[in-house]
């Protein structure tokens, strides 16, 4: 019985927490200035697993300036990208959520579309207005602000230098470079397990860097309605470019780009297209790959990587925004944690590991950094996906990746799969 | 979803064929007396199927009439009644038709294989020497123990395209199988998954009709010899009739795992399968789930319930019969 009442409390005690949390959301945007008295209260974030690979050091100084700033604890629950909306979905349908949440920006549209985060003062937030707009578009919806920007990633071409010297190439300044390089990497190693350029074919950002790297679009908006356009021209001229690399992959066609770094490791490949971190993270893997937080091992490539920006393909410029869940219980904590974790102080710390920081500002300070010239350059030519709320949908629903597959393993013709992308894309952007 | 069912056995009892003689007489009194106990006694379990299965079922039959989406699950707010839109949507859809008809290929080959292997495995363990058939039974309960996560997982590392060790002794044996994916070809890939799900069900059904063989009178295989019949007329004459009534529930609860296949496909494909990988089940969790169109996903579970239902009630049919006959 005693239970019985302790649950029935503690329901009560939720609902009205979650009442009042929506109270809060029509009554104007969380103050990341207010002095809060946070004693005993516990922040609840979720941040994406990079943060907890990459770079720990930053989330753990954020951590302990908020907590000397306000007295409340914070507790980070690292998440996985696989699988991980589903998961969100279920949280935010439910009363009990997480205050701060990251998403990815690709992903940030739907969620901001309906209604799932609070909305901000953008003026509170340091170097709001020179934030990267591949990061900050996506949270902007109907002229207000619902999500900050965290961190970017640029991809570039990331190559073996002693595959290069033994091979007697230069590093690529032009496309055609890349293709030679290709070449006579492939002619230098002849081996069936050599791959001149590591590919896997679902590897969508790569795949639409090339896409759009003639001038063409992904999709466009025609008055109300969105419209594919990777049938277009300029787009098959960019996806047969594409489909020519995938020839120097002797990797899996149909793989995704999740162990490409590990397949590199491997010192089979001469190049692949990924962000600037996966040159380190090739070099370096964890002793135990089923614990990414195990010790760090050199690899057979240690020494023997660098990377420059892909010529004349664009960058796809990804990224994470965090923003306060409309049901947040703490929306004041948060907008102040949020606040301290994208300052320059900490994005500075970003920077030293290899990540892009979330303002141009900040952009210079990262090309200066060894190592991140190439995905800064990189940035500076990037492309964003389209921003249509239900865009997310389109990459849930593999769209890009089987279009790119079939093309890969020779199933489709260009032609042929690209009318079929168009074709989902214009049923799901405007179902 | 409910049509997210294991579609490897869940170990239930085997149902082995009773002793004719003791049944007839334990039946003979049930039948009457007891008046409200067996109801009683029955409440506490129709109660945790009706929690369990019945309120979701309801919830998702609700949801299939209605036009639920990310805004209306976030805010709490009652979708909009679409009456049967989600319906009409889902029939005239031949990417629907399309993956019904790989689920229904896939349970039709995947049930005679492990039907047929079964039944071979049990005929198998009444021949060796008992210490072997011991062994025998030790290692199908663990491949039966196996969780379907686990299996699966393993058998996705196995045939990986680049640290596979399949592919790695293929090679060996001068084969060009150096980085070769098992999954470019949906045919190839749905091998894989096939011989898994085959491999994991084996072990029900050998030991389910290795305990009906037992049932078999030794005589009449012997008399039948003595007459001068083969092996094969004593197989068909003597040992399938007695076995079928075994072989129609073991049948039936193989299509029911079968045909709705998820974890196999979802976790080879790393939670994204391919539109070549879809199955009912994983049709109408992606378009859940995935694409935030619930009612959508819901309309194709009841859908793939009413499907299943149809070609299942000859064989419950004939599992009832079963009872009736005893």
């Amino acid at each position: 019985m005693k239970r019985k009442i302790a649950l029935a409390a503690a329901l009560t005690a939720t609902l009205l927490a979650a009442a009042c949390g929506n109270d809060g959301s029509t009554s104007g945007t969380p103050d990341a200035n207010a002095s809060v008295d946070g004693k005993g209260k516990t922040l609840k974030v979720w941040l994406m697993v990079d943060a907890q690979s990459g770079w720990k050091n930053v989330v753990d100084q954020a951590n302990e300036r908020f907590t000397a700033a306000t007295g409340a604890q914070v507790q980070i629950d690292y998440q996985q990208w696989g699988d991980h909306l589903a998961k969100v979905d279920a949280t935010l349908a439910g009363s009990d959520v997480p205050d701060v949440m990251e998403l990815g920006n690709t992903e940030m549209p739907k969620y901001v579309f309906n209604g799932a985060f609070h909305e901000l003062d953008k003026a509170q937030y340091e170097n709001s207005k020179d934030w990267l707009t591949g990061l900050s578009a996506p949270c902007e919806f109907e002229g207000k602000t619902w999500c900050v920007p965290y961190y970017a990633g640029a991809r570039v071409l990331v190559y073996n230098t002693d595959l290069f010297t033994k091979a007697g190439v230069q590093p690529p300044k032009t496309y055609a470079d890349v293709v030679a390089a290709a070449k006579a990497l492939k002619q230098k190693n002849p081996g069936p397990k050599f791959s001149a350029f590591y590919a896997p074919g679902q590897h969508q950002y790569m795949g639409l860097a090339w896409a759009v790297s003639k001038g063409g679009t992904i999709a466009k908006q025609e008055g109300d309605k969105w419209v594919g356009t990777l049938s277009d021209p300029k787009v098959q001229e960019g996806l047969t470019n594409w489909k020519e690399i995938t020839t120097f992959s002797s990797g899996d066609k149909t793989k995704n780009e999740q162990d490409q770094a590990a397949i590199f490791a491997q010192g089979q490949s001469g190049m692949m297209y990924g962000a600037g971190w996966e040159a380190g993270a090739a070099q370096e893997q964890p002793k135990d790959p089923n614990d990414p937080a195990s010790e760090k091992v050199k690899t057979k490539v240690a020494g023997k990587v660098a990377t420059v920006a892909m010529p004349e393909v664009p960058s796809f410029l990804g990224g994470s925004n965090v923003g306060i869940t409309a049901k947040a219980q703490n929306p004041e904590l948060a907008a102040q944690w949020i606040k301290i974790f994208t300052d320059s102080k900490s994005q500075e710390l970003l920077i030293d590991k290899g990540a892009l920081p979330n303002a141009t500002s900040l952009l210079d300070k990262a090309a200066a950094k060894e190592g991140n010239e190439a995905s800064a350059q990189a940035a500076k030519s990037s492309f964003f996906v389209p921003m249509a709320p239900k865009w997310a949908e389109v990459e849930s629903a593999n769209v890009i990746q089987q279009m790119l597959v079939s093309i890969a393993t020779d199933k489709a013709t260009v032609a042929d799969a690209t009318k079929k992308a168009d074709d989902q894309i214009n049923t799901i952007l405007n179902s | 979803m409910s049509v997210a069912s294991p579609s490897a056995p869940t170990r239930p009892t085997p149902p082995g064929p009773p002793a004719p003689g003791a049944h007839v007489r334990r039946k003979r009194r049930s039948s009457r007396s007891g008046g409200f106990v067996p109801y009683g006694l029955a409440l506490p379990a129709l109660f945790l199927l009706f929690a369990l299965l019945g309120y979701p079922m309801v919830r998702m039959i609700v949801l299939s009439f209605q036009n639920m989406r990310l805004r209306e699950l976030f805010n709490g707010l009652t979708p909009p009644w679409v009456g049967l839109d989600n319906y009409t949507r889902t029939l005239t859809d031949s990417v629907f038709w399309t993956v019904a008809l790989r689920t229904t290929i896939f349970t039709v080959v995947s049930v005679a294989l492990t039907v047929v292997i079964g039944l071979g495995v049990a005929m198998l363990m009444r021949r060796v020497a008992p210490s072997l058939r011991i062994a025998m039974i030790v290692v199908m309960m663990f491949v039966w123990a196996m969780p379907q996560l686990v299996a699966t997982q393993i058998f996705r590392w196995l045939v990986d395209a680049d640290f596979g060790v399949i592919n790695y002794l293929l090679t060996l044996l001068g084969l060009d199988y150096e980085s070769h994916s098992w999954f470019a070809e949906p045919l190839e890939g749905w091998s894989v998954i096939t011989a898994l799900v085959v491999w994991a069900g084996i072990p029900f059904i050998a030991i389910t009709l290795n305990a009906g063989l037992t049932q078999v009178p030794k005589e009449l295989l012997e008399a039948a010899t003595v007459d001068g019949a083969s092996p094969w007329q004593a197989f068909r004459n003597i040992t399938l009739p007695i076995l079928k009534q075994l072989i129609v529930i073991v049948t039936t609860l193989s299509v029911i795992w079968n045909f709705g296949l998820f974890t196999q496909p979802w976790v080879m494909r790393d939670g994204r399968p391919s539109s070549d990988y879809q199955t009912l089940a994983t049709y109408a969790y992606s378009t859940a789930f995935k694409t935030n169109n619930y009612s959508l996903g819901s309309a194709i579970s009841v859908i793939t319930v009413i499907l299943l239902a149809a070609v299942m009630v000859f064989y419950i049919r004939q599992m009832f019969k079963i009872g009736d006959v005893d």
